[in-house]
């Protein structure tokens, strides 16, 4: 069985912003190749149409009027967040983009 | 620059104009108290789902014809992933496969001539919330989140800074004058960033390009492209290389600065977005979007032209929606849009300023201002006149004729009674004459001063300058 | 005690018209039997007092349709107001949602009395409900054996006759496989005929609600309450609503029935097989077409869906990261460690690993190879099963590979619960209607199911025949009941 580089396990879980210990790391090492290998099955798939289907939508998007409708209150916006400043949700200082 | 040729390529993203957001019916207007403007769509809450606001197509369809793109009939979204705080889902939903219009251009007057700028594409997609930082903190404000945006990103077809100033003005009055925005940069709905690169002249490949950030002013671009070009030649000359760098423009400094180094291209994980099914184009609805389309700047210069005004008045008014929006109502009336827009850019704009005042909240109707025109261009009003009795027209209900006799203004345009009057102050000043006569020219000056004052300014000026004239030619 | 929960609907409905029977009564014997069967662990949240108002205010008005009065258990991935919903994950084991799933809207204007909020795999991600992290709920048929999933609390929770009716939600079989499991119905509409709004994501495009059931009637009558366009979800339908009980109990004959081949294959065990065969020879012997039919790219069915499925999912959990709702990490320094330790600590080890395989398939140098090529096969699988709808009525197959086993078997393959899910997955990569329904059992006595699969909006036709095979199977179904 194949194993994922420590680095490619380090990458995959930064894409999905998931800090791993390195005990964490081995195990999926194993567990992400072994996904990976099944999922590996379509390149075997030829022949196949280039179309795509996005989602089994049945119809076309039916659009909204320009209508403003009700909105939340600036209590309901901070009710669930874990940290909040004044009218604010807060989080660390976030570094220019 | 005589060894190196620049490249540019100009990203510009402007708010939308709609009542509601993009994704939501949270209302999309600028300045409201922080976190009141928002839905737990815009919040991105567990459980929901994007639903299409119906002006910001036809706002894309209307916009892609502007800039002469080819409009995609067949379109979906696209989920660009990326975690930021102001990224309430940490996706974004913009289209990335099928943008509402490709391949469309504008046309800047450049003082070589016309020059095209090509414009690679331009989509929709959601604003992201605002963040503002407070020590070692950010606060969120989610009233921005979901606004609609279009982003218009050109082809590396500009060379200098002043083409991409002029491309960039030329955007922005037309996206305002289309009212697809109103391109406030310094509120955010208008920004720009530009990508900037140099190779040796002749080169076949492009150089390794810097991208500059949000730049706070059209003018400042051009800076920043300078500036940039300098920075980048300096490097080359030094036989440096150059690195891929997102750079922002520092107002303070006139610079741009280092923000950082690109990493290994960032990786957005693109997909077509599941919750928004496809969204089809007729040919109807896009008419009935084109329909609506207010007259655009182009079209508004030949209509001044063509009417008589001069080029720089018609800078003038096309510098200022309201009035020339105001002059518009007119054009099927017989009104002398060159007497008219003196008056509207001169005192009217003058007393406005003075108080503070839109031109609606005056008492000017059509029918005051038709009036108002005629009067002056017939002599029954001279600018004299005008000026006296402009406060009035403005600020009363009354009508021209009607303030006119309350301040006892009688134009006389009576040719007859104008010689009259003119032959009376010839007698009475017998040395002008003479002096006319001897070749003085500034007699005449000074004979019409006195004429206008025998008639306490109440004869049209032009009719009795010319009439004076005759008779003094007469006295030969 | 009279066991009042043991009847059927309509025998409620009668009762509650006849003023013999009041909501109250009703939800006695609901929280006396959850009080003393805990240990299925069915539910995450209970919402005793609030039922209680409900039943109490129920009771001031006229007993309005079947459902009125009827308690309900909803899956906890589906968003209910000053309700906890947690998606059986730490990520939001204090999160009370400030707005209503559409569906729950709907059940509460048709005078139903939701519960509580059941067990589930955590955001639905399993196929045994033990990756909740409330512990997994048990098979009432059998305690030491999983239950399904992702809908397993819901599917309990019915099989054991605690509440006579369950919504659960149908990404790749998470109703009809747990449905299999412990002898229930359960429909898993077209896609688009349920609203999504309020169902937390796990994938759009696969996701859809429906009803978990003892009978094919009182399927077809929460799905009449579930069913309709919605303005807030962009991919529902916005065809007309029919009555999905006006064709039960009409009479099936001659129908053209359509067996995928693959999902007959050796894949399925020989326990299943015969039950299965049975069925097929009932169909038979009231003179329906009962033939093999080849649908396109079944084999490779369960990679496709791995592909789209946590490619999808790693976008929809994104939003879970500790800023606007949901838990916080107290290790926060940047807004990177933010994120990572959030999510590190908040999501369980299945979720964690499939949202960064789904990132990484997105990723820019995979997703042509995977993801792009998915889609396009997808899109090939959905019209080689339209094309056998232009041949068949319906489409039958067997549900699960086995029946229900140990509890702990599968948590050490990260493939198992996948592989779980091979028959009930290409029902959901077409977007059609398919159902759940009991057919027999296994030698340890265990349920097993067959489903039918119909082409779009064909939900009545579904459960005309399923209706048909349930009178003529008349299985015993208490198997499951739990102690009064």
């Amino acid at each position: 069985m194949e194993k994922l580089s420590v680095d490619e396990v380090k990458h995959i879980a930064h894409l999905a912003r998931i800090y791993l210990t390195d005990e964490e790391v081995e195990t999926y090492r194993v567990s992400l190749a072994k996904l990976f290998q099944s999922m590996d099955e379509i390149h075997a798939v030829k022949g196949y149409n280039e179309d795509i289907l996005i989602a089994p939508w049945t119809e076309e998007a039916a659009l909204r009027e320009d209508q403003v409708g009700e909105m939340l209150t600036q209590e309901e916006v901070l009710q669930n967040a874990p940290s909040k400043n004044g009218k604010f949700i807060e989080v660390p200082v976030m570094l220019s983009e | 620059m005589t060894k190196y040729e620049a490249t540019i390529g100009i990203e510009v993203h402007v708010e939308v104009k709609t009542n509601s957001k993009f994704f939501s019916a949270s209302e999309n207007r600028y300045g409201k108290s922080a976190n009141m403007a928002t839905t737990v769509v815009d919040l991105g809450y567990p459980g929901t789902l994007p639903t299409i606001n119906q002006e910001v197509i036809n706002q894309g369809i209307r916009a892609s014809h502007l800039l002469h793109c080819t409009l995609t009939k067949k379109m979906h979204f696209d989920r660009k992933n990326y975690f930021y705080p102001d990224n309430p889902k940490n996706y974004q939903i913009t289209q990335n496969r099928t943008p509402i219009g490709r391949n469309g251009f504008l046309e800047v007057e450049t003082d070589t001539g016309l020059e095209r700028i090509d414009i690679e594409e331009m989509h929709l997609e959601e604003d992201t919330c605002k963040s503002a930082h407070k020590g070692r903190v950010s606060l969120l404000d989610f009233n921005r989140g979901g606004v609609p945006l279009i982003e218009i990103v050109t082809k590396p077809c500009i060379h200098t800074k002043e083409a991409a100033v002029l491309y960039l003005e030329k955007l922005r009055e037309t996206l305002f004058y289309g009212d697809i925005s109103d391109c406030k940069i310094e509120e955010g709905s208008m920004r720009c960033d530009a990508n900037v690169s140099i190779a040796p002249v002749g080169s076949k490949t492009l150089g390794t390009k810097c991208e500059i950030k949000n730049i706070g002013s059209i003018r400042n671009v051009g800076v920043a492209i300078e500036k940039e070009i300098a920075r980048q030649e300096a490097l080359l000359e030094k036989g440096e290389t150059l690195e891929e760098q997102t750079r922002r423009f520092d107002d303070q400094l006139g610079d741009t600065v280092l923000m950082r180094v690109k990493e290994t291209g960032n990786d957005y994980r693109y997909f077509p977005e599941p919750d928004i099914p496809y969204i089809l184009l007729e040919e109807k609805e896009i008419q009935s979007a084109l329909e609506t389309l207010p007259m655009l700047p182009d079209e508004r210069r030949k209509l001044y032209l063509a009417r008589g005004i001069q080029k720089i008045n018609v800078e003038k008014l096309l510098a200022n929606r309201t009035l020339s929006d105001y002059m518009n109502t007119f054009i099927e009336t017989d009104l002398d849009f060159v007497i008219a827009s003196n008056l509207l850019l001169g005192d009217i704009s003058s007393y406005l300023n003075k108080n503070f005042m839109q031109l609606e909240e005056t008492k000017l109707t059509p029918e005051k201002l038709l009036d108002l025109v005629a009067k002056i261009k017939s002599g029954e009003l001279s600018s004299k006149n005008v000026k006296d009795i402009l406060e009035d027209v403005l600020e009363k209900d009354t009508t021209i004729e009607a303030i006119m006799k309350e301040k006892n203004i009688q134009n006389i345009t009576d040719v007859s009674f104008v010689e009259e009057l003119i032959q009376k102050v010839l007698l009475e000043n017998p040395a002008s004459v003479q002096d006319y006569q001897d070749g003085k020219d500034r007699a005449v000056k000074y004979l019409m001063g006195q004429v206008m004052k025998e008639a306490k300014g109440s004869i049209n000026p032009k009719i009795a300058n010319e009439k004076l004239l005759e008779l003094l030619q007469k006295t030969r | 005690m009279s066991k009042y929960l043991d009847l059927g609907i309509t025998e409620i409905h009668k009762l509650y018209q006849e003023k013999r029977l009041t909501p109250t009564q009703l939800l006695d014997e609901v929280f006396a039997r959850l009080e003393k069967n805990k240990e299925l662990n069915c539910f995450i949240t209970l919402r005793k007092e609030e039922a209680y108002q409900e039943a109490l205010k129920l009771e001031q008005e006229e007993v309005k349709g079947l459902l009125w009065g009827i308690p309900i258990a909803i899956k906890d991935n589906i968003v209910t107001k000053n309700v906890r919903t947690t998606c059986a994950s730490k990520m939001l084991e204090n999160f009370i949602p400030i707005y209503d799933a559409t569906v729950i809207e709907k059940i509460q204007a048709a005078g139903m009395i939701m519960i509580g909020k059941t067990n589930m795999d955590e955001f639905a991600m399993g196929s045994t409900s033990e990756t909740s992290y409330f512990k997994a709920p048990k098979n009432p048929w059998k305690t030491t054996h999983i239950t399904g999933g992702s809908s397993g609390g819901s599917a309990a929770a019915v099989a054991s006759r605690i509440v006579p009716l369950a919504l659960g939600s149908d990404t790749g079989g998470s109703i009809r496989q747990p449905a299999s499991y412990t002898g229930l119905v359960g429909m898993k509409p077209t896609y688009g005929r349920v609203s999504r709004y309020g169902l937390v994501a796990f994938a759009s495009s696969l996701d859809q609600i429906g009803p978990m059931t003892r009978t094919v009637y009182e399927n077809a009558l929460l799905l009449n309450v579930l069913a309709g366009h919605d303005v807030k979800d962009l991919t529902s339908s916005s065809r007309e609503v029919e009555d999905y009980t006006s064709l039960i109990g009409k009479e099936i004959q001659g129908l053209k029935i359509g067996i995928p081949a693959y999902l007959v294959s050796e894949i399925v065990s020989p326990e299943v097989k015969t039950v299965f065969n049975h069925v097929v020879e009932i169909l038979k012997a009231h003179g329906n077409t009962v033939e093999l039919v080849d649908i396109d790219y079944l084999k490779q069915a369960v990679p496709l869906y791995q592909i789209i499925a946590m490619g999808e999912a790693s976008s929809n959990l994104a939003r879970f990261d500790g800023i606007r709702y949901g838990y916080r990490t107290a290790k926060e320094g940047t807004v990177d460690e933010l994120y990572e330790r959030t999510r590190s600590e908040g999501f369980g080890e299945e979720v964690k690993r499939r949202i960064m395989v789904g990132s990484s398939l997105l990723s820019s140098q995979k997703a042509k190879l995977y993801y792009d090529k998915a889609l396009s096969i997808r899109d090939d699988m959905q019209a080689s099963f339209l094309k056998a709808f232009e041949k068949y009525d319906l489409l039958l197959a067997p549900t699960t590979t086995t029946a229900a086993y140990p509890l702990g078997e599968s948590l050490q393959d990260p493939l198992k619960s996948f592989m779980d899910d091979v028959l009930v997955i290409p029902a959901n990569m077409a977007g059609l209607p398919a159902l759940n329904l009991p057919a027999g059992f296994n030698q340890e006595h265990l349920p097993i199911g067959v489903q039918i699969i119909g082409a779009p909006f064909e939900e009545k036709k579904i459960y005309q025949l399923a209706s048909f095979l349930e009178q003529e199977l008349s299985l015993d179904l208490e198997g499951g009941k739990c102690n009064d």
